[in-house]
């Protein structure tokens, strides 16, 4: 089952280059701690997954390359190509002479009609060359102007045109403190947008990425290629083949669907927060040694508490303790800080995954009243460890994560909006302040059922 | 004495075509014939094996005894066997094989069941598909379904984001399930391109799935030898069947009459109280409720739209008297001409629906076929016209069921567009009643 990947802007473009490096890198590695026959498995699944290998040597990523200037993707496809290791086709990618300079409204009115049949194009014909088309993932950020006009825009054409497979947005949030001054509009407009067409909206913030990069791995000039990695290094642990069933014989050929159907079956919650532990530098990993208990309680705790990373947990918070008598709809008794879960999914690569013990986060007072764990709380599992991490976990989550970065980028585009500030660079390409209203409604909608969990 | 020899002759070739797990010793009829209780058991097994294969559905020799029974008396029931001495018969198997081997023979006879379980068991060529072309059988009364609001307590409530969380959930794996049979599609188009031109039947021209899987991995041919083995000699032992069969129905002339003779007094002062205990068979097949309720509501509906029907057109006609007398004058001649086409256009597409819903399909298909591939231009590499057929018989192309649901899909999305157009009117009515309330419709 092969995942399509659609890389938009800079952004998605590099982003999507050191994923697919993650991800080859990990394959070829030799620390797979498992049987030669489950790491076969491994590669072949994953193979099939994210690399087609059709007459070349190297196999080539299932991808599709857009952006509006030529310079990231020329980058992109030659390092890629450097490596040895993999490469992209020389044919999938797409690029114009000019840019959208930051105006969302530019990439999804302008360039992305004129481009349309081009770049679907592209994207027909590496779907076609899956047997079978485990659905879409791409990958923008949310405050420029390809990635995210365009990269909304596109997206609604991909729904257009398979109404049936699934499409995953990976999303980044941009710096509170941007440079760009319009990206809060462009945030919001991406977001509604998205939300029509797309079945879950996967989040990485950059401040958070940033602080990791800082306080865990101890780089100290931080560049976005150090971002990007961990952003990937994420990615491929939630990606790479698992075994979703207890028992399961063979790796899962549907990470997407299976993905979805844990996570977002309902249509107003698709907000899809990840977190990753353990995260070091490469260098300490030989002489640190890692126990499951312990990962699972930080987890626990950093899903309970909202944490962002394994330091700095506030160990204060707790789950309410349920009570009979209380009215199901009633949440105002839950304490401030705690971060309701929906659902959840947590992912285990590495030694002994078969005897860790999820019941910690089978506590039914972690999520909403009208799910229960049963339902709500999934786990996928493989001995096989990945990107030489001897024991991994992360956790995909659909809670209130994105609640309170939601609420702000909406309240300052808002402030913003009211003042009537750069709406003139918008309804110069055709975006007129009904659709801003449109797009304020709808992510109220969302944040107001996120809040009454 | 011709029959006494040939009567052994059927039961045995009739034992012979039964599928092999479910294969009764030709001792079990004869003792079933005198009523002896040892065979009832064994009778009772038979009888839920066979009628587990009928239906789909896996089961095991350990199933418990009395699961097995009511499951057997539940499926008659479903089927439509109304001899009220079966559903008598204690359900510890102790007694009655006189009764299963009547209901056996029916089974036989009503159901076709040794056609369908060769049918159902014949060795797999990979290369079936299914097909309908049926109209879907839909209630069609919405107003019906609004008004008929259940009776529900405070504890059954349920949280409408917890259905809606299922709903998604379906939604979700009838994608997968889609992907998957788009998986399965493309890789069967592959097999048969590249075996194109191998086979040794020439009308079919390439391998079928069993074939291609023996070339790939040839020593499960014993495998596959058993099961052909097996498969003909059920169908030597049905051709035999067929031949024997007038004795074998003699014969069970014979068991009738004797059990007309002993006389049970089995009149309607117990059939009244049989009806009463049969809702506790049919509990276990709830499809058989489900189906007469559906007719009576069918009929109910038809009743009261011929009464609408009726209804709307003599408020239509007297609407369009009081029109044509008022606004004829005011016509002008260009608006006339303009929304006199427009008219005619919808009246026209409508009437394409009402024609198509109405008209004998010529290709009405219902079942299973196998799937040949045809290549439109034999010289070329890739061909595109498929053809479908079922032994060489009736064929149909593929190109043919694809517009036939084409044409069924578009006149199912029109219909949806329609009736969401009603909704979106009921809702709005409904919202400019409430006060404070702005209805913003998806």
């Amino acid at each position: 089952m092969s995942i399509v990947t659609v890389q938009l802007g800079q952004c998605g473009n590099q982003i999507g280059r050191e994923v697919f490096n993650a991800i080859c890198s990990d394959v070829h590695g030799t620390h797979g701690l498992c049987s030669k026959k489950e790491n076969e498995s491994y590669h072949d699944a994953c193979k099939e997954r994210f690399f087609c290998e059709e007459e070349s040597e190297v196999p080539v990523a299932r991808a599709v390359l857009v952006d509006m200037e030529p310079k990231v993707i020329s980058q992109t496809l030659s390092v890629a190509a450097r490596s040895g290791y993999w490469k992209y086709d020389d044919r999938s990618h797409f690029c114009q002479k000019q840019g959208s300079g930051n105006n969302w409204a530019n990439g999804y009115s302008v360039h992305g009609p004129r481009h349309k049949e081009v770049i679907m194009n592209l994207v027909q014909k590496e779907a076609e060359k899956c047997d079978r088309l485990g659905g879409f993932f791409t990958i923008m950020s949310m405050a420029g102007g390809t990635g995210s006009g365009l990269g909304a825009f596109v997206t609604q054409c991909l729904r257009d045109a398979f109404p049936s497979s699934f499409i995953l947005n990976h999303v980044i949030w941009p710096y509170g403190t941007g440079e760009v001054i319009v990206q809060n509009y462009n945030s919001v407009l991406t977001l509604s947008h998205l939300y029509q067409s797309s079945d879950a909206l996967l989040v990485h913030e950059n401040d958070v990425i940033h602080k990791i990069c800082a306080q865990l791995m101890n780089i100290k000039q931080i560049s976005f290629r150090d971002v990007n990695q961990v952003i990937a290094h994420q990615l491929g642990s939630v990606f790479q083949p698992t075994y979703t069933a207890e028992g399961g014989l063979r790796y899962s050929r549907n990470p997407l669907g299976d993905l979805m159907e844990t996570l977002v079956p309902h249509p107003e919650f698709k907000m899809l927060g990840l977190r990753n532990i353990p995260q070091m530098p490469e260098n300490s990993l030989a002489y640190s040694t890692f126990s499951w208990p312990g990962l699972i309680k930080h987890l626990r705790q950093m899903l309970i508490a909202n944490a962002k990373m394994e330091e700095g947990i506030d160990w204060q918070v707790q789950p309410p303790r349920l009570g009979s008598s209380l009215p199901p709809s009633h949440s105002t008794n839950r304490p401030l800080h705690f971060n309701t879960s929906i659902a959840n999914l947590v992912i285990l690569r590495g030694k002994d995954t078969h005897s860790v013990d999820l019941g910690s986060f089978q506590d039914p007072s972690l999520y909403t009243s009208w799910l229960n764990p049963r339902d709500a709380f999934n786990a996928w599992k493989t001995p096989r460890a990945f990107n030489k991490y001897e024991k991994s976990a992360s956790l995909v989550s659909n809670s209130q994560f994105l609640l309170k970065p939601l609420d702000s980028v909406v309240g300052k585009a808002w402030n913003m909006f009211a003042s009537k500030a750069y709406i003139h660079q918008y309804t110069k390409f055709g975006i007129e302040e009904e659709d801003f209203l449109d797009s304020f409604t709808a992510l109220e909608q969302v944040i107001s059922s996120y809040t009454i969990l | 004495m011709r029959r006494g020899r040939a009567l052994p002759g059927a039961v045995g070739a009739l034992c012979r075509a039964l599928p092999p797990r479910s294969r009764p010793a030709p001792d079990t009829l004869r003792c079933a014939r005198f009523d002896r209780p040892q065979a009832s058991l064994d009778f009772w097994r038979l009888l839920y094996a066979l009628l587990k294969q009928i239906h789909g559905d896996k089961w095991t020799q350990s199933d418990a005894i009395d699961n097995q029974i009511s499951f057997v008396k539940s499926v008659l029931w479903y089927h439509g066997y109304d001899r009220p001495e079966l559903y008598q018969l204690p359900s510890d198997g102790s007694a009655g094989s006189r009764e299963l081997l009547l209901a056996f023979s029916w089974l036989l006879h009503r159901l076709s069941l040794l056609e369908q379980l060769l049918a159902r068991n014949r060795v797999e060529t990979g290369d079936q598909t299914s097909v309908c072309t049926c109209e879907a059988d839909l209630p069609n009364s919405q107003k019906g379904m609004t008004e008929r609001a259940p009776e529900y307590r405070l504890e059954d409530r349920v949280d409408v984001r917890y259905l809606q969380w299922l709903n998604g959930r379906l939604r979700f794996q009838w994608r997968s399930l889609h992907a998957q049979h788009q998986e399965l599609c493309k890789l069967l188009h592959k097999i048969h391109l590249f075996t194109s031109g191998s086979h040794m039947d020439q009308i079919l021209g390439h391998f079928s799935v069993t074939e291609t899987d023996l070339v790939r991995q040839p020593e499960n041919y014993k495998q596959l030898l058993q099961l052909l083995e097996s498969e003909t000699m059920q169908l030597e032992a049905f051709l035999e069947w067929k031949q024997l069969e007038p004795v074998y129905w003699q014969w069970m002339e014979t068991v009738l009459d004797n059990m007309a003779e002993e006389g049970n007094t089995c009149e309607s002062q117990d059939a009244h109280v049989e009806k009463n205990r049969l809702p506790k068979a049919t509990s276990c097949c709830p499809w058989a409720d489900s189906l007469t309720g559906q007719i009576d509501r069918l009929s109910r509906d038809l009743l009261t739209l011929h009464y609408q029907l009726h209804k709307l057109v003599t408020h239509r006609k007297a609407v369009w008297c009081e029109k044509v007398k008022t606004g004829g004058e005011e016509l002008k001649k260009e608006g006339f001409s303009a929304t006199a086409r427009k008219i005619q256009e919808s009246v026209e597409l409508k009437l394409l629906d009402l024609t198509y819903l109405c008209a004998q399909k010529k290709i009405k298909m219902h079942g299973s076929c196998r799937l040949v591939f045809r290549s439109k231009h034999p010289a070329s590499k890739t061909g595109f016209g498929r053809s479908v057929s079922k032994e060489h018989v009736s064929a149909v192309s593929a190109t043919e069921v694809i517009r036939e649901l084409q044409m069924r899909e578009a006149s199912l999305d029109r219909e949806l567009k329609q009736l969401r157009e009603e909704c979106r009117q009921r809702l709005d009515e409904i919202a400019e009643g409430l006060d404070g309330v702005i209805c913003i419709s998806p």
